[in-house]
């Protein structure tokens, strides 16, 4: 196992450096002086010369990329282009947000997902697997934002059981935080849950019709423990491909989500950053996204070796 | 040991996929919403009762009147015509964002396909860069160089997703290549690079268009959600994303204002969706589904053989026991019927018969075991005095494992391949027998070892995919004896494996059953097999048995067509002879039996008394043929 | 509301009384406040456009308003204008947070940034600051302004420590003599500032809270529902559909502070370098007759703001009769112009917004749409308003005016040549230049207003700014926070006294 995860933290390498080089290009791909985004109109000669200083322009494309990687090896991804703040310090402080609505939002799809694709499984073609089924295909057609302005009508707004908006960080009040949360994951994990359940159930139907599943009940073990024993675990084996592909999916919907529940999170630095044209922003942005992602890729590379042997490097 | 080879159920020609009614129930209202949107956007003038931008602020937030129909928004504002006037967006939002990606990603695929090496290579490299970006991220980047607005958006969503159709266009020249090249060696004078062409434009249609499908769904989704966010399309302008977001400003003003637009996103998303997955389906799969029977029999008309004579050493007894399933979609039909023989203590009764003939089904039904789609209908199962269709689901269990079990056709399917070997065998004892978590394990590897497999700890834990197909089967047969079963029930067990190792097995089989002293039932097609285990045979053809008798008088002296039949085309000896194709015709598939004797559209004796249902008969030897008693029929050679 | 207009105040009635000393008392409590703006620098000095609330706990100004509107000295002993030329007494023995001390060398060097970075519009008459004792400044002015004491109670006035003044990262390290300092720790970027009580601060009464948070809720939804669920317990400005249902809802209570903001466009671009139909003036008059002001203030505003026609409302002393109704709804005449300026079928134009300005301009843009003018709403990141009004990103723009701001401010934010939202440079009518400087001769009310309405009227008719309605601020506030006595607005702003607000009472 831990072979496997060396290999993959190796192979994430030529990955973040493709990365890396494709958001620094925005730099290069902007239309126009990036001092005149910083200075405006109004600016003399030695103020741009400051600036291009300061962002080294004056500098080659690939020098600049290169003091750039540097940079971000030592975990220093510049400075915004309009104020001091740190890239680093901005995402690591909207991360939280972000990352703990998207990992409510995965279990919530788990969770629901895998109950639903069972069920729907262990009955084919019953009214259970037909709602299961039917609720899926919808719960992919629904937008998450949209689902999550009917919840905040009628979970906060009429029936005030949650928070409309708003975000409590885990550590300052887990209670408030789960509060907090909840509507905000629900809504975002409608179109995973869809997706999950949609997999599970394929999976599973596929998995009960296996011989296996005839010969463990053929040893007379009960249907209970031969579904969610013998049967599960095969089938979870398509479903953690889908849900690591899913889990970026998430990420990225938890920036518009974020919005509707005007939680504080990536997603409302993202959109800053594009309306003001903020580069470097926006380059650390994607940088700390994809390597959020190539995480989880890595997890469930663990994960998925852990459940299927025939994976395992021998 | 190839026997008598018997023809597999032949999948029938029948309509389309999407022209069964219960598709057409999917296709028809998303085409109808579909053409509505188009329509919609085409003619928003005429069909929009106010102008989009029109305001009436003396008349904003208003709930659905007879004046506007959907209401009124923040400026007063119709509803129903914004939401006319957003259809246009979303099907320009489709069509800009869909055709860009096909037009960026399918030639580029095309080429790094076609030309392979570094351009496939470092492009694949970035394409793999780019989706492990979440796509909302990278729509937003692309919009943060390009500025916000609806071309722009689109223009973006539009290289997010090209990526999809590189992918797809690389993949089908890859596997066409392949493909053709190894053609192309053997056919001389063709130019592979025109054929290559041509069968990628043969082949890349209909992925193409499922891919179109699924990315329409999502331009619609990610235009409503990017304009939602106010970095798509900017208002004034009416589309379902902006609507959305000027509704979330008056959530507690007027709720309704959301309705509207967020439904028509669901509906129009759904109806392509739906649209794509029925394409799916009848593209993935081929557009042929197997038929179900049209004009199914509910029942087949048998004639009941007479009861068999009890005897004192029965371990099992089956009588009259009749089995249905249901087809999807079809009407249930009888796959056994009139099923009766008894296997004695110690006894192996060979049950043979081609595919189809019903012998797994009978197998799986004295286990309970038939599955969803079928169910016992007739008949008594008795072993060692239980009634077994009489008990109860948990009784049944119990009995399953303790006292009948089975060995399955191919080991490599009948582990799990998700757990150790041991594990598999001593989770059956530690359920079933109630041994500690030690003397389970204790008890396993003496069984493993006890089937003959060297270094019976080590491979115990080894997983299904680490062991051979012979290795696999002796742990099946492991697993199956652990708990000392009366009645071990082996559906095809050496069918699957290697030539050299069957023999391993019989061996093994017999070997086991001296040891254990249990009666065994060995269903296998191949009547060779038979010979080398089997104390009698039963023989089936269409879900009945037409014969029943001792080895020795069977392969000496066949009293029924279909069994002789069987033996004419047994290989001769050891010389390797291919089968003979002895028996003309093909086997009747379930529902489709005739009234009388089944075998008499293929019988060279038939004769007009065999057009009404036979019984079993006989005393010794059963034998279900009205002509029995005056056939001289050919015997094994 | 984005803008700093609005931090400012107009009366310059001197008071040396102090508000009465609290009984002492440690500091206590959590006091959140929800700021819509969002905070773009704590560089005072740099500082435009709203959300001074988010220095005011660190910074303290020479001067400062006290809430009955009167002007208090608050780092400054005493002032003394001369024509041209304004001595500050500075008070004695107060430090920076960081043990600077504040001297009048730090009080010119201030200054003197001020004047150089020129992001102050209310300093712009200011040549120089310098030091004329230990605690003696001087400002020597261009011209006479009447104004400038008011603008030195603004973020023009706030000190800066000298050794924060070379920090390079000002705009997140404030330093300042206020009583309370920033806790960047406990901060949260785009989200959350939290000031934690001075340590060594010179009058301990003062400091009531123990925690001061300011949240950053652009969304006017978003501060709504903060303020429903007490996760705030003040929303500094609400927008009006929100203050309808705060004014509805139980709990808590909409506060209407005295003045206002008077929410107008300004077609920046006049001289029609981008959008050559700005250049016509029948064009910029039909605009303004093309906008029902009064279904405006109804259903835009729900009902809170009126019909505005110039910068001031009705009771206030710039505001000129002669002006009222001036650009009644008048459809037929709109299109007349339009029709007259060759511009028939219309043209198309981008303008700025801000999510706050977004269900205004939607309005604007229908009423546009009827004169066949397209109005393109981009949307700008809320904070960048002011900033991207002053460059030629923009033809126009849209911006409060707050009622309470000195009328010589229209100058230099829009008349002259250098004006702030003046980017295309645009030459002014002489006469304006003349009635600018007269009004600033000028000291009493009375002598003023007449020429301030000339100017009005001057630039009404040229229609370049085009005023739809005037707005009172907008607080949402908890019940217990209206019923608290300490809690207390410098009028006409945006901003609460912090010094002896206490919430544990």
């Amino acid at each position: 196992m831990t072979r496997l995860i060396g290999q993959r933290l190796l192979a994430m390498v030529p990955l973040l450096l493709i990365v890396s080089f494709l958001t620094f290009s925005l730099t290069a791909l902007l239309p126009g002086d990036p001092a005149d985004l910083i200075l405006g109109d109004r600016a003399t000669a030695e103020q741009y010369e400051m600036v291009h200083e300061r962002l080294g322009l004056d500098q080659p494309f690939l020098v600049r990329y290169v003091q750039w990687l540097e940079g971000a090896v030592r975990g220093d991804l510049g400075t915004s282009f309009f104020n001091s703040v740190r890239v680093v310090d901005a995402v690591v402080q909207r991360m939280p947000a972000t990352l703990s609505l998207t990992l409510a939002s995965v279990l919530i799809s788990v969770v629901v997902g895998l109950g639903a694709g069972v069920a729907a499984a262990l009955r084919p073609r019953s009214w259970i697997d037909r709602l299961a089924t039917f609720g899926a295909t919808i719960g992919q057609a629904i937008p998450n934002f949209w689902f999550g302005l009917i919840l905040v009508s009628v979970f906060a707004v009429a029936l005030n059981w949650f928070p409309a908006t708003g975000y409590v960080p885990f550590k300052d009040s887990p209670g408030q935080w789960l509060r907090s949360i909840t509507l905000p994951a629900l809504a975002l994990g409608l179109s995973t849950s869809a997706a999950i359940a949609r997999q599970v159930r394929s999976a599973m139907v596929g998995v009960l019709q296996q011989d296996y599943i005839r010969a463990a009940r053929a040893q007379g073990l009960s249907a209970l423990r031969v579904t969610f024993k013998h049967a599960l675990k095969n089938a979870l084996v398509p479903v953690i491909t889908v849900l690591s592909f899913q889990v970026t999916v998430l990420l990225g919907g938890a920036l518009i989500v974020e919005q509707v529940f005007a939680i504080n999170g990536i997603g409302s630095l993202a959109i800053a950053a594009v309306r003001q044209q903020d580069i470097p922003m926006i380059q650390g942005i994607v940088l700390v996204l994809v390597l959020v992602v190539m995480l989880v890729q890595l997890v469930t590379d663990i994960l998925y070796g852990l459940i299927n042997p025939k994976a395992r490097p021998s | 040991m190839t026997s008598a080879s018997l023809p597999a159920q032949t999948t029938r020609k029948s309509r389309p996929a999407w022209m069964t009614p219960s598709t057409l129930a999917v296709v028809i209202p998303s085409v109808l919403v579909l053409a509505a949107l188009v329509v919609c956007a085409l003619f928003a003038q005429w069909l929009a009762p106010y102008d989009p931008l029109d305001q009436d602020l003396i008349a904003s937030l208003q709930g659905p009147s007879a004046a506007h129909w959907l209401g009124t928004d923040d400026l007063g504002r119709d509803v129903l015509s914004r939401l006319i006037y957003g259809s246009r967006i979303a099907v320009i939002a489709a069509v800009e964002a869909t055709s860009l990606a096909v037009l960026i990603g399918v030639p580029i695929g095309l080429f790094i396909g076609y030309r392979g090496g570094w351009w496939d290579r470092l492009t694949m490299r970035l394409v793999e860069a780019i989706v492990s970006i979440p796509g909302i991220m990278v729509a937003i980047v692309i919009i943060a160089i390009l500025g916000t607005g609806l071309h722009r958006a689109m223009f973006a969503l539009g290289i997010l997703y090209s990526t999809a159709f590189l992918r797809l266009a690389r993949s089908v020249v890859l596997t066409e290549r392949e493909e053709v090249y190894a053609k192309s060696a053997r056919v001389i004078g063709a130019s592979p690079t025109r054929i290559l062409v041509r069968h990628i434009f043969l082949n890349i249609a209909p992925p193409l268009i499922v891919q179109v499908t699924l990315t329409v769904g999502a331009v619609l989704l990610a235009e409503a959600g990017l304009s939602f966010i106010g970095i798509g399309v900017q208002p004034p302008q009416a589309s379902w994303g902006t609507m959305l977001n000027t509704a979330a400003s008056y959530m507690e003003l007027n709720p309704f204002l959301a309705v509207p637009p967020g439904l028509a996103i669901v509906a129009t998303v759904l109806a392509v969706n739906l649209l794509g997955d029925v394409l799916r389906d009848s593209i993935g799969r081929g557009i042929r589904v197997p038929a179900a029977p049209s004009t199914a029999p509910a029942r087949v008309r048998t004639a009941p053989s007479r009861p068999l004579p009890p005897r004192a050493d029965d371990m099992l007894r089956v009588e009259g026991l009749e089995v249905m399933v249901s087809p999807k979609g079809g009407a249930e039909v009888p796959v056994v019927t009139d099923m009766s023989f008894r296997i004695a203590r110690g006894e192996t009764l060979g049950l043979v018969g081609e595919s189809g003939s019903g012998k797994t089904v009978t197998g799986l039904a004295l286990m309970g075991l038939i599955g969803a789609g079928g169910r016992i209908t007739g008949g008594r199962v008795t072993l060692d005095g239980t009634d077994l269709l009489g008990l109860s689901k948990a009784g049944l269990e119990k009995v399953r494992g303790n006292d009948v079990a089975m060995v399955f056709q191919d080991p490599t399917t009948s582990l799990n391949p998700a757990y150790t070997v041991g594990n598999q065998i001593s989770e059956v004892l530690r359920v079933k027998q109630g041994l500690s978590r030690r003397a389970a394990w204790d008890r396993t590897v003496e069984l493993i070892d006890r089937v003959g497999i060297p270094r019976a700890t080590e491979r115990a834990q080894a997983y299904p995919h680490e062991l051979s197909g012979g290795m696999a089967q002796r742990i099946a047969i492991a697993r199956a004896l652990s708990c000392g079963p009366k009645l071990l029930i082996a559906d095809e067990p050496t069918t699957a494996l290697d030539v050299t190792v069957q023999q391993e097995i019989l061996d093994l089989f017999r070997d086991l059953q001296d040891e254990f002293g249990m009666a065994m039932l060995f269903v296998t097609h191949d009547l060779a097999v038979a010979a080398d285990v089997c104390d009698r045979i039963a023989v089936m053809y269409c879900g009945e048995i037409v014969e029943t008798a001792p080895v020795d008088d069977l392969f000496a002296n066949p009293r029924h067509p279909y069994t002789s039949g069987l033996l004419s085309a047994m290989p001769h000896g050891a010389s390797g002879t291919p089968p003979l194709p002895v028996i003309p015709g093909s086997v009747p598939t379930p529902g489709h039996w005739p009234e009388g004797c089944r075998f008499a559209a293929r019988c060279p004796h038939v004769t007009e008394a065999c057009a009404a249902p036979v019984p079993l008969s006989g005393d010794a030897r059963l034998i279900r043929c009205v002509r029995a008693d005056e056939l001289v029929l050919e015997a094994a050679q | 509301m984005t803008i700093s207009f609005k931090t400012l105040v107009a009366s310059a009635v001197l008071s040396v009384a102090l508000s009465a000393p609290a009984a002492w008392a440690e500091p206590s409590g959590t006091l959140r406040l929800g700021e819509q703006a969002k905070l773009i620098t704590m560089d005072p000095h740099q500082h435009s456009g709203g959300g001074a609330g988010y220095l005011r706990p660190v910074y303290e100004s020479l001067f400062d308003h006290d809430a009955d509107n009167n002007l208090i000295p608050l780092l400054a002993e005493s002032y003394e204008v001369d024509g041209t030329t304004i001595k500050v007494k500075l008070k004695e023995g107060i430090k920076f947070s960081d043990g600077a001390e504040f001297n009048a060398e730090v009080a010119a060097a201030n200054l003197n940034r001020v004047i150089e970075l020129g992001v102050q519009a209310s300093m712009k008459l200011a040549e120089k600051a310098e030091a004329t004792g230990p605690y003696e400044i001087t400002i020597s002015l261009k011209s006479p302004d009447p104004s400038i004491i008011d603008a030195l109670s603004g973020t023009a006035g706030m000190m800066v420590s000298p050794n924060a003044l070379k920090d390079p990262a000002l705009d997140r390290n404030p330093v300042g003599t206020g009583p309370y300092v920033y806790s960047a720790a406990d901060s949260r970027e785009g989200e959350l500032r939290v000031y934690l009580p001075s340590p060594d601060y010179r009058t301990p009464d003062d400091q009531g809270v123990a925690r001061l948070e300011l949240s950053e809720i652009p969304d006017a939804t978003a501060m709504l529902n903060a303020l429903k669920t007490g996760q705030i317990d003040i929303a500094i400005f609400l927008s009006s559909p929100q203050a309808a249902i705060v004014d509805r809802t139980s709990g808590i209570q909409l506060l209407r502070q005295p003045g206002g903001t008077t929410y107008h466009l300004g077609l920046m671009d006049r001289e029609g370098t981008k959008v050559p139909a700005f250049a016509d003036k029948r064009v910029r008059q039909a605009m303004a007759y093309a906008i029902d002001r009064a279904a405006f203030s109804k259903a835009v505003e729900f009902g809170l703001s009126v019909p505005a026609y110039q910068p001031y409302g009705d009771g206030l002393w710039p505001h000129d009769p002669a002006l009222d109704g001036k650009y009644a709804y008048d459809l037929d005449k709109a299109k007349e112009l339009m029709k007259e300026a060759g511009y028939e079928d219309g043209f198309e134009f981008d303008m700025p917004s801000i999510p706050v300005f977004a269900s205004r301009l939607e309005a604007v843009a229908g009423f546009l749409k009827k004169i066949n003018i397209t109005m393109n709403i981009v949307t700008v990141e809320p904070g960048t308003l002011a900033r991207r009004s002053m460059s030629t990103d923009f033809p126009a723009t849209n911006l409060v005016w707050n009622t309470f701001l000195d009328p010589k401010y229209l100058t230099t934010y829009y008349v002259a040549k250098e004006a702030l939202f003046n980017p295309y440079r645009v030459e002014p009518d002489p006469r304006l230049m003349e009635l600018s400087e007269e009004g600033l001769a000028k000291v009493e009310y009375a002598d003023r207003a007449p020429i301030y309405n000339e100017m009005f009227e001057n630039v009404s008719d040229d229609s370049y700014i085009i005023f739809i309605t005037t707005t009172p601020i907008l607080f949402g506030v908890s019940d217990a926070m209206a019923e608290n006595p300490t809690v207390k607005f410098r009028p006409g702003t945006d901003t609460p006294i912090l010094r002896g607000l206490r919430v544990d009472n």
